[in-house]
């Protein structure tokens, strides 16, 4: 993917630019807002990563004169601020995401790949499969192998949100407000016991894992 | 209907014009009550003159005889109506055109009314003595009582509308007046519900006093304003310094990380470190939070909140954490619905605060119950466990930022959980209550419904 990142502090942007890389991006770094416009305006990048303050015109600017003038790139709004009104006002300046600072690699990763607009499972699709999984969303019924397994209604909702993103990262914060659709932070490792509790009957009796733990980011289903 | 009469009838004007109409009414009253005095004597003494003028005529006569003959001739041409001779000669023979006696001398007020004389009206009479007869000369007061029903109607025609006309305009301008008063109320009470931006907007009708109410009033919240804006500024500029260094920091540890071998001693370290850097995030993100509720400011977005739904949510979001330790968690609903105004995110924050508070601090094999109720129109959430409780001297510490009981302290924790429960609760009007749950602790949240 070709990625622009809108940062101001030369320390975490060149990083931010280096994981990307590594990832096997193609990222072109600008730390002030004016010269972020200008490389965003262009149109070239599948995604945008955008600190909200930035020096000379800000992130939120950045993004409104942007959307403004027509420009839909998908863009992640990175800030030090994480109240809700804040969030409010990035979302509706034209943010497509927002990531409150300090923030894991594996998250932006992860939040950058959700955006990009990969095509994902159809809502249409009825059954989602992953290796021998086999998931019916009309019948509701889950089986491995042959095998049906039994599913609680929230386990049921966690695994088919993982099939249908097959292959990309999803982290906690992001299984909690798709999943839960909760916007606060239960703390502690409540995803974590919910993850294990849907492996104990998905793949503990089987001989493959099919839900992967990516460290430091997240939860996968491998393609 | 009758609440709203009673509201006006409060208002300042209202009672004002009240006043003023009692104390006109009063004194016009007065006024027309002596003038009514002065001309009914006037009219009485004229007739009391001439009823002692025919007196002295009838005086004049030389004997009983000639009184009679002369009461007849006068009876004769005189109307009844406006004149009645009477004279009860000595021998007992009434001469006049009426036969009316008074017992006794002087002057009398009498009536005649139909059925019982020939003629009705009221009269003034005289009656004397007359060479060993009695005379008694009448003559009518109609022009008196025609001039009390002249009085009284100058009394309904000034009176009435001047009283109607002043009644109605004080209602008018103690409505209007109601009106501004409620254009100040409404804006501080969008005030007081965190939007500082608020003003009141000042008619160009409005009297001086109020003008001058709600002008400072606006200035009021324009330097509360700017106090606000200077604070999120203060509070955003510390996040932002704070956590640059800190994003730093975390990504510098997520790099070295993935350089050196998963099993040694210093991946520990640095997962350790991780956990840390993580830890002071969470502790500058519960700062702000507290803050910016501190402050009221969320106020501004409250909406119709499902306490039961984020109760459920909650509750089956920590359950498999709350299995893995051992604890039961449980919900109960002991009313029908549990909705209030509020801000979803926050109440859910405050009541997973709660949870993980009681599962934190409890051991393996404690219950924790999360219960929604309504008592005296409040409803009720309560988060009560079975652990060790806290003794009843502490209850007030706890809510208290930083504070943390020294048993606890071997736990993680930052010690804002509990403070931003109570910041929260108290954005949205609630109230907290610890009490001994016996044991454990019941934490109780009051709202209104």
């Amino acid at each position: 993917m070709k990625l622009l990142v809108v940062e101001d502090d030369a320390t975490t942007g060149s990083y931010i630019a280096r994981g990307l890389r590594e990832e096997g991006h193609v990222v072109d770094l600008i730390e002030n807002g004016k010269d972020g416009l200008i490389a965003a305006t262009s149109g070239k990048y599948d995604v945008l990563v955008l600190d909200r303050m930035l020096p000379q015109v800000d992130g939120l600017t950045v993004l409104k004169t942007l959307r403004g003038s027509g420009n839909r790139t998908p863009a992640l709004m990175l800030t030090a601020l994480s109240d809700v009104e804040d969030r409010i006002e990035g979302l509706q300046s034209g943010a497509d995401d927002y990531l409150a600072k300090p923030f894991a690699f594996g998250e932006l990763s992860a939040r950058i790949h959700a955006l990009a607009r990969r095509p994902q499972a159809l809502d249409a699709e009825t059954i989602l499969r992953a290796a021998d999984l086999e998931m019916n969303l009309i019948t509701r019924q889950v089986t491995r192998g042959g095998v049906s397994i039994d599913l609680l209604p929230r386990e049921f909702a966690l695994l088919e949100h993982l099939l249908r993103r097959k292959g990309r990262v999803q982290t906690r914060t992001m299984l909690l407000e798709n999943v839960w659709d909760i916007s606060f932070d239960p703390g502690t490792n409540v995803v974590e016991t919910h993850v294990s509790r849907l492996r104990a009957k998905v793949d503990k009796p089987f001989e493959r894992e099919l839900i992967e733990t990516v460290r430091g980011a997240g939860y996968r289903i491998a393609e | 209907m009758t609440y709203r009469l009673r509201q006006l009838w409060r208002s300042m004007p209202l009672r004002l014009a009240i006043l003023l109409v009692a104390l006109f009414a009063t004194v016009s009253l007065l006024g027309l009550a002596a003038s009514y005095a002065v001309t009914q004597s006037s009219f009485e003494q004229s007739i009391r003159a001439s009823l002692r003028q025919d007196l002295a005529g009838f005086r004049a006569a030389p004997n009983a005889r000639a009184v009679a003959i002369l009461v007849e001739a006068e009876s004769r041409e005189a109307d009844p109506n406006r004149l009645i001779l009477s004279y009860i000669a000595p021998n007992g023979r009434i001469y006049g055109n009426g036969a009316i006696a008074q017992d006794d001398e002087g002057f009398h007020i009498f009536s005649l009314e139909r059925g019982r004389a020939e003629f009705t009206g009221n009269y003034l009479s005289l009656t004397d003595a007359l060479y060993g007869g009695v005379i008694t000369i009448a003559r009518s007061r109609a022009e008196i009582v025609a001039l009390r029903a002249v009085f009284v109607n100058i009394l309904w025609i000034s009176l009435l509308p001047t009283v109607l006309i002043a009644l109605s305009g004080g209602l008018i301008l103690a409505r209007r007046s109601k009106r501004h008063v409620e254009v100040v109320g409404s804006a501080l009470d969008q005030m007081t519900s965190g939007d500082l931006a608020t003003r009141v907007e000042i008619g160009p009708r409005w009297s001086d006093d109020l003008v001058q109410i709600g002008g400072k009033v606006n200035q009021m919240a324009g330097a509360q304003e700017a106090q606000m804006r200077a604070l999120r500024g203060v509070s955003s500029d510390i996040a932002h310094d704070l956590k640059t260094p800190l994003q730093r920091v975390a990504l510098c540890l997520e790099d070295l990380n993935a350089q050196i071998d998963k099993d040694s001693e210093e991946a520990v370290l640095i997962s350790k470190m991780q956990q840390e850097v993580e830890g002071m995030g969470e502790v500058f993100r519960s700062l702000l939070q507290l803050a910016q509720v501190e402050a009221g400011s969320p106020r501004a977005r409250f909406e119709t909140v499902d306490l039961a739904k984020i109760c459920r949510t909650v509750v089956e979001v920590f359950e498999p954490s709350a299995a893995a330790s051992g604890h039961i968690l449980t919900f109960t609903m002991e009313t029908d619905t549990a909705v209030i105004k509020g801000d979803q995110a926050l109440i859910g924050q405050m009541l997973s605060n709660l949870v993980e508070n009681a599962l934190r601090h409890t051991s393996e094999g404690s219950d924790v119950t999360v219960s929604l109720a309504k008592a005296d129109g409040k409803i009720l959430l309560r988060v009560a466990d079975t652990g060790p409780g806290i003794p009843a001297v502490e209850h007030d510490k706890v809510l208290e930022r930083h504070y943390r009981l020294d048993r606890s302290r071997a736990t993680a924790g930052h010690g804002l959980g509990l403070s931003l429960v109570a910041a929260i609760v108290a954005l949205h009007d609630g109230t907290l209550t610890l009490e001994d749950n016996a044991p454990g602790l019941e934490v109780t949240l009051r709202f209104d419904a």
